[in-house]
């Protein structure tokens, strides 16, 4: 019965881990060694998906923690990923407070105005207070892989919530 | 109306302030807290960057622990490539094509210089390179925004902002960030970075910016002036910073620049102790 509970704790800890270690570790979601324009915000899609599904499995403090670390490893101005990541997590909050049932394509939707105001603070804090340069074409190219690659991993998550932790919803 | 609008505020106060049974912060507290992290960090208070420093050191260890099994796994395809005997071959022939490139583009940089020395009786001073660091590449995560690199040496080695890095002579990019224990490297593909370069047998002058994509291009160059193909580009040393005649790569007829370091490939590199004249950043 303990051996069984530990087990589920490490599998309901799985996300959190993953988002964790795609910040600390080089582990990137930018293959532009095969295609030049194709990289993709893994962690936003992370976060959005289980602040959806399981809230109580990726606490705010720890999403906050895990934008401080992708702030110093990727050498951005520190507390801009946490920003980002936590307003990501405040649209994702207030779409579960407001429905019902969410499906894959109302999580979608929603995903696109999360995705869209997480980027827009992240690069105009960026553009008027950092010297750091970045170029509009792939910030473009980044937030429409993420989009559309969105349902994929919706899929791959929902999938592992089904096998690991448990089908009911939030 | 006004039912939908309460709504709207009790969900929106609540997606910001309501904490779950096992939450201990609200998100709005911690948007303050990373709101003034962030405005710490970019007016770069004292304290604060010690702070980061130290914090900066730690992590990039950490990153290091935690990006080993990305390491093996390459490492194992090169085991079996190794099965074959071929590795050792490879990397040879690799040294005595290295070898022999040097000694070309040297050639190639002194017989132009030359020919501009007959030219002009004002020459410029040109450092030479005494102090060298050998240090690791500890992160070399592939951001689609910025191209940097974290390497394992820092101002302990007395590495400081500006300095010049290469590999095998070839230059790679310049130190950006320094801490005690290691520093970043922006790369030379990065869009933050711009190098005077020299190239052609007219000597002619440009700079080498990057544009985020695998290929620097140079701009700045005289009016109609015609990219032909294979010209190889050396840094000119006119910002001070640079060595003058450190090559970095072969012209394209796009008016790209092919770096002779792959970007992605770097294990190793070379921090030339060289005090910047002027600083930068």
């Amino acid at each position: 019965m303990a051996k069984g509970n530990i087990i589920n704790k490490l599998f309901a800890a799985g996300p959190l881990f993953l988002l964790y270690y795609l910040s600390i570790s080089e582990v990137d979601t930018n293959l532009e060694k095969l295609i030049e324009i194709f990289s993709i915000n893994l962690q936003i899609i992370l976060i959005y998906f289980w602040i959806i599904k399981r809230p109580n499995l990726m606490g705010p403090g720890h999403i906050f923690l895990a934008g401080l670390i992708n702030d110093v490893v990727m050498g951005f101005p520190l507390g801009i990923s946490s920003l980002s990541y936590l307003v990501v997590c405040f649209v994702g909050n207030y779409v579960r407070n407001k429905s019902v049932n969410t499906t894959i394509a109302s999580d979608w939707v929603t995903f696109l105005i999360a995705l869209l105001f997480a980027n827009l603070l992240f690069f105009t804090l960026l553009n008027n207070f950092s010297e750091v340069a970045i170029s509009y074409t792939k910030i473009g190219y980044n937030t429409f892989f993420t989009l559309f690659l969105f349902p994929v991993f919706w899929l791959l998550f929902n999938l592992y919530q089904i096998s690991f932790i448990g089908s009911q919803d939030a | 109306m006004s039912v939908s609008r309460d709504d709207f505020s009790i969900a929106f106060r609540s997606a910001l302030l309501q904490r779950g049974a096992t939450q201990r912060f609200s998100i709005f507290s911690l948007i303050i807290v990373a709101l003034v992290i962030f405005f710490l960090d970019i007016y770069g208070f004292t304290v604060v960057k010690t702070a980061r420093s130290f914090i900066n050191d730690v992590v990039y260890r950490v990153t290091y622990l935690a990006s080993t099994p990305n390491r093996l796994f390459p490492g194992i395809n090169k085991g079996i490539a190794s099965h074959f005997n071929l590795k050792k071959e490879n990397e040879e022939l690799r040294k005595v094509i290295e070898r022999y490139k040097s000694l070309d583009l040297n050639l190639e940089y002194i017989s132009n210089e030359n020919k501009n020395l007959k030219k002009v009786l004002d020459t410029e001073d040109v450092k030479s390179v005494s102090n060298i660091v050998l240090a690791k590449v500890l992160v070399d995560r592939n951001s689609p925004f910025l191209k940097s690199i974290i390497i394992n040496k820092g101002s302990k080695e007395g590495i400081v902002k500006g300095m010049p890095v290469t590999q095998n002579k070839y230059l790679i990019g310049r130190i950006v960030e320094t801490n005690y224990l290691s520093s970043r490297v922006l790369l030379l593909n990065d869009l933050n970075s711009r190098i005077p370069v020299t190239f052609d047998e007219k000597s002619t002058q440009a700079i080498l910016t990057g544009g985020g994509t695998r290929k620097p291009t140079l701009s700045y160059l005289p009016e109609d002036y015609k990219f032909e193909e294979d010209i190889t580009v050396f840094a000119s040393g006119k910002d001070g910073i640079f060595s003058a005649g450190t090559p970095i790569g072969k012209t394209t007829k796009d008016g790209e620049v092919n770096l002779f370091v792959d970007p992605n490939q770097l294990s190793f590199v070379t921090v030339n102790l060289i005090k910047p004249s002027k600083e930068v950043f």
